[in-house]
């Protein structure tokens, strides 16, 4: 659980681009054993979330925007000796953004909550041409696909990409989330039989632990 | 007075190149901040601080058309050629010329930069995960090597006892030949148990299990024990072995039990690779902050493209030993842990054909 105190004293921090104090921070939490989902949901994406409406309401510059957001990814590697020793239970995702996005944090936290669950995650960075994506999912055969959408106006470029996936891999499970599907979106991307919506990282964890079991 | 004192201010500190021209081009004044990109360009053609020609800038049409404002690419002091975008402004003798970095390039290069912070979060992500992997696989093969050790120890034991008890008990009633076959029983059961006590050392080690019991020990008086101990073996080769010691060395705190496994490691690898007929020495010194133990075999050596393997878990060289003895690949590397474990060093100096010298250094405080 993270106190309201904590959260106001951490997004302050991460305003400020002051990393130092974000660290100590998510240390303590760690060390007092926090579920990494909270630490996801209650500090990294709440305060993230704040950071873009702060962005949109033109009250902080693009290049806090960006501090934060590079502060906040490194400070995500903090988890990674707690998230990569789960035990691994044989099942795969791919995860990756839409090409010419650059706002990756989202894919980022939904492939480690995979990996917290036991699956191996496999993270395709942000702005990826659609045929590394391909040639990923080629390669590794995963059970479900994960696709993060954050800008709205990329939509046509996800349903393209679905439209695709559909066709050169029938019966792959997809699912799709993302800050873009604020403005809409979410019967377009569902006409397609495999895919399914996912609001958030709690209904991320109940779609894998219904895909989890034998 | 003061308007001006606040233009020179802003003219001296503003982030927008100023530059002053005659009406034929000639720069006549420059600013900081436009020195500083293009370089002291004064009294030279604005044209040479432009760097784009196929663009066919011409400042004399810009006069001449009064042009107002255009994008050039400048020739930047650090050869990385930016682009700015120029407003002209004309008096009677002067242009001047203001120029400010281009928007769109800022914005392309910070598109590159995120890109580039993107990979390198995804990268390290990445080298986490693996090193993660490597980390359990680590785990899951020293439990592995624990429990096939363990569990190999007690028959093998038992293979040794029957074998032992034959050669005394049945030693008269046996042939030649089948007393030759129980020897080699024993003594490759022998080998297969030194092979298994290492493995679970190596396990231990490497599942940080080293347990130290630190106690004010006598270095002298534990290397002398193991000199002893090692002469039955030595002298099967016409071996000797000689401990001199010239300094006083006073007490320091170890696992003795730990580090008569490094000694006796160190003083049989020395017979083992000696020639027969030939002398092991042992040394022990002290510097100001530790306390130093040499061995020293004037054998065959070790090729110095084959030292650093020594201390690597099963790698072996290509130095024979030189009474067919065999060995687990694995002393060294046990004696390695126990000596960093003791917050030492242990090392190797060596010639082909002449000998070498194992060190290990223990600090004096702990």
């Amino acid at each position: 659980m993270i106190e309201e105190k904590t959260y106001r004293k951490y997004l302050e921090a991460l305003i400020k681009g002051d990393k130092a104090t974000c660290s100590v921070i998510i240390k303590e939490k760690l060390d007092a054993n926090i579920n990494i989902k909270e630490l996801y949901t209650g500090l990294f994406q709440r305060s993230l979330y704040k950071i873009g409406e702060l962005w949109e309401s033109n009250r902080i510059s693009v290049a806090t925007e960006h501090l934060a957001t590079s502060i906040t990814e490194s400070l995500m590697h903090m988890t990674y000796p707690i998230i990569f020793e789960s035990e691994h239970i044989g099942k795969k995702a791919v995860i990756s953004c839409v090409a010419s996005e650059f706002h990756q944090i989202g894919g980022k936290m939904v492939a480690d909550i995979f990996e917290l669950h036991g699956w191996d995650g496999y993270f395709i960075g942000a702005n990826t041409p659609e045929y590394e994506l391909y040639r990923m999912i080629h390669d590794k055969k995963p059970d479900v696909l994960a696709l993060s959408l954050s800008l709205y106006f990329n939509l046509p470029k996800l349903l393209h990409l679905l439209e695709q996936i559909n066709e050169w891999f029938p019966g792959l499970d997809i699912i799709v989330g993302g800050q873009a599907f604020r403005w809409g979106g979410r019967e377009e991307v569902e006409k397609y039989e495999k895919v399914n919506y996912l609001s958030s990282l709690d209904e991320l964890e109940e779609f894998i632990a219904n895909n989890t079991k034998p | 007075m003061k308007d001006q004192i606040k233009l020179k201010y802003l003219n001296d500190h503003a982030s927008l190149m100023n530059i002053e021209c005659d009406r034929d081009g000639i720069i006549k004044e420059m600013n900081a901040y436009a020195r500083k990109i293009a370089g002291d360009m004064t009294g030279k053609p604005f044209g040479n601080i432009v760097l784009d020609f196929t663009n066919t800038f011409n400042f004399e049409e810009v006069v001449k058309n009064g042009e107002q404002s255009r994008l050039l690419n400048v020739a930047t002091q650090n050869n990385t050629p930016q682009t700015f975008y120029f407003r002209f402004f004309s008096t009677e003798d002067t242009i001047m010329a203001l120029g400010e970095l281009n928007h769109a390039e800022l914005s392309d290069l910070e598109t590159k930069l995120v890109r580039l912070n993107n990979e390198l979060n995804n990268t390290s992500r990445q080298l986490q995960k693996t090193n993660s992997e490597l980390k359990r696989l680590n785990e899951l093969k020293n439990k592995f090597l624990g429990i096939a050790a363990h569990d190999l120890r007690n028959p093998i034991g038992l293979v040794i006892s029957y074998a032992d008890f034959l050669l005394e008990e049945a030693y008269d009633k046996l042939t030649d030949d089948e007393r030759l076959m129980l020897e080699r029983i024993q003594s490759s059961a022998e080998f297969m148990i030194n092979l298994i006590n290492d493995l679970l050392d190596v396990s231990r080690i490497e599942s940080g299990k080293l347990e130290l019991n630190l106690q004010a020990v006598d270095l002298v008086d534990l290397i002398k024990n193991n000199v002893e101990l090692n002469q039955v073996l030595a002298e099967k080769k016409s071996i000797t072995i000689s401990f001199e010691h010239l300094e006083k060395i006073p007490p320091v705190k170890v696992d003795a039990r730990k580090i008569e496994q490094v000694l006796n490691n160190l003083i049989s690898n020395a017979v083992k690779f000696s020639h027969p007929g030939s002398s092991v020495k042992l040394d022990i010194f002290r510097d100001s902050k530790h306390v130093n133990v040499s061995v020293t075999d004037y054998g065959q050596g070790i090729p110095k493209e084959e030292r650093p393997k020594l201390f690597k878990t099963f790698s072996r060289t290509s130095v024979q030993a030189t009474g067919g003895e065999r060995s687990t690949g694995l002393g060294l590397v046990i004696a390695r842990n126990i000596i960093m474990g003791h917050g030492g060093d242990i090392w190797v100096e060596s010639e082909v054909g002449k000998g070498s010298t194992f060190y290990f250094s223990i600090p004096l405080k702990k």
